[in-house]
């Protein structure tokens, strides 16, 4: 079981490079195909300056031959200079990012999993009482709702008019100032969590196997913690790397929104200013996430699934 | 009807059901689909339930165990060693089921948790019912599975259901429902999935529980040939009617019922002797 897993690993790890490859290339290609670049502006440079710049940045040399000379250089790890923040390299910009990004998604992603599959639960064994018709209902409405919708609208409504949290703001990370980011990039996964998880928990509890272990006169908490829970979460292990995806895109506008120094917000503001070893280092990022992500679902669905073998 | 009445203050008496009727609330409508069954059964002996698909044979039993879905409901009455099963509430019918009645089901290859390994699914049910250690209640799980003829039974605790054949578990089955040493044992259609070797093999393990082990056994089968090899009496249903009531003995040489009559042609020529 232990080398299964490694190998598996391995491999899998392998398989992710050119996986990688093949979205930086895309990346790039995308990036330098988009009309302006970093340097042009309204007011036109002498040309010694910008065949300096241009020079200095590589960007005076083919476009196979920029693209050879950045995949050498992360290689190494080095993910180039920033063409916007002077004097910043990505690196330290992913850097400074990262802290608040990983909060604000690891964060979201356990809450969002540990209310959803509560209420999803709860839903399924009381279905088609009030209980299960509201939940599902304003899940319906998390679902309808984006993030852009809702962010103002809590920020409005708990900052502004209650007065109860700040409307934005990092500050240093304290917990009230998160409180409404986190909310705002929940809700939408709860919504769609819950409901997943009460369709695979009624499907679970009127199967086979859950008659017999009612036939065997355990309890029915009994039953739901040790027959229906590890069955009936497996599609939620599946959804996961899209969940988190979903969380990646949410969080950029919602760091946008809250003035979050997050690294969603260095996407957003790079792709407008074409930093293009910006953009390309948040996007790499984000793609070795959810492959990680993915591997990360596989192993727990073997864990949990005896009958899947990795 | 004779049968009944013979059975008023026999202290062998396990079960008696009177006047059971099972409904479903559906869309179209109620339907009733178990029409006052009367039946009796006592200890050490099994009882046949023929009738073909749809007839209510399964149902007559999950309204007895509680186990029939969330649409349906009965009425009647079906005493269990003094104790109404009926009306009682799923809690206290709880303190009953796995540990004085066992149920069997048809399909065994679905009915066993996927994710749980066969000795937790055995022992859970002596820890809950009799409060056991996990060590004595893995130790019981090994003895429950020596009467199954389950062979290499230690290796079998640590496996999961996937790893093991329909006849191996089927007879997991058995053994989930003698965990807590039964008095009655209700087994629906227990062979219909498995081949005729195996199939004899699980028979033969119904025999010995009657015999050595004086439990009443309750089998649910649409097969003949089953119900003769093993029952002391048989009762044969057809929409949800009990049309014939007897012995064994009487009901397959002589049957009065036009449908058991029917029933009884349908069997190859080539197989009665």
């Amino acid at each position: 079981m232990r080398t299964n897993m490694i190998k598996f690993i391995v491999k899998r790890l392998l398989i992710a490079i050119p996986t990688l490859l093949v979205i930086i290339a895309f990346g790039f290609i995308m990036m330098r195909v988009a009309p302006g670049g970093p340097f042009t502006s309204e007011r036109a440079l002498p040309p010694e300056i910008e065949r300096n710049i241009q020079e200095a940045y590589n960007l005076n040399k083919p476009i196979w031959e920029q693209f050879y000379i950045y995949i050498k250089n992360l290689s190494v790890g080095d993910f180039g200079p920033s063409f916007k923040y002077k004097d910043f390299t990505v690196n330290e910009l992913i850097l400074s990012g990262l802290p608040v990004s990983v909060t604000l998604g690891l964060s979201s992603i356990i809450i969002s999993l540990f209310i959803g599959c509560f209420l999803g639960i709860v839903a399924a064994i009381k279905r088609n009482t009030y209980f299960d018709y509201s939940v599902m209902s304003i899940s319906l409405i998390g679902i309808c709702i984006p993030s852009f919708v809702m962010a103002p609208l809590l920020s409005l409504f708990f900052g502004l008019y209650l007065g109860l949290l700040p409307t934005s703001g990092w500050n240093g990370g304290n917990v009230l100032n998160l409180i409404l980011p986190i909310t705002a990039l929940s809700l939408p996964q709860i919504a769609v969590i819950s409901r997943m998880m009460r369709a695979s928990t009624i499907e679970v509890l009127n199967s086979n196997f859950i008659r017999t272990a009612r036939s065997k006169g355990l309890s029915p908490s009994y039953i739901v913690r040790k027959h229906v829970i590890r069955a009936s979460i497996l599609p939620i292990i599946e959804y996961l790397a899209p969940a988190s995806a979903g969380l990646m895109t949410g969080s950029i506008i919602v760091e946008q929104i809250f003035g979050l120094p997050g690294i969603g917000r260095y996407f957003v503001v790079g792709a407008l200013q074409r930093d293009y070893t910006l953009v390309s280092g948040v996007m790499i990022l984000y793609a070795s996430l959810l492959i990680a992500l993915i591997l990360v679902t596989d192993i727990l669905r073997a864990l949990l699934d005896p009958r899947v073998k990795l | 009807m004779q049968l009944t009445q013979k059975n008023i203050n026999n202290s062998n008496l396990l079960l008696k059901v009177n006047n059971l009727s099972v409904f479903f609330n559906t869309p179209e409508g109620n339907i009733q689909v178990v029409k006052d069954a009367n039946f009796s059964l006592n200890k050490g002996e099994c009882l046949g339930v023929v009738g073909e698909s749809g007839s209510g044979k399964t149902q007559t039993f999950f309204s007895i165990t509680g186990l029939l879905s969330s649409n349906g409901y009965c009425k009647g009455s079906a005493i269990f060693k003094g104790f109404d099963l009926i009306t009682s509430s799923e809690e206290e019918k709880r303190r009953y089921l796995g540990k004085s009645i066992g149920f069997i089901f048809q399909d065994p290859m679905t009915s066993l948790t996927p994710h749980m390994k066969i000795g937790k699914q055995l022992s859970e049910i002596a820890i809950f019912h009799e409060k056991l250690s996990s060590k004595l209640a893995m130790e019981r799980s090994l003895e429950v599975l020596d009467i199954v003829k389950m062979p290499k039974s230690r290796d079998l605790i640590n496996s999961y259901p996937h790893e093991l054949s329909g006849g191996m578990k089927q007879r997991i089955m058995i053994a989930i429902s003698l965990m807590c040493r039964p008095e009655l044992i209700i087994a629906d259609e227990p062979t219909t999935a498995l081949d005729v070797t195996t199939q004899s093999e699980i028979l033969s393990i119904f025999n010995d529980l009657k015999s050595n082990m004086n439990i009443g056994i309750i089998l649910i089968s649409h097969n003949i040939g089953v119900i003769a090899e093993t029952s002391d009496n048989v009762a044969v249903m057809k929409n949800g009617l009990i049309v014939e009531n007897g012995s064994t003995f009487n009901v397959l040489t002589n049957p009065k019922d036009e449908y058991t009559k029917h029933l009884l042609s349908c069997i190859p020529p080539w197989l009665e002797k």
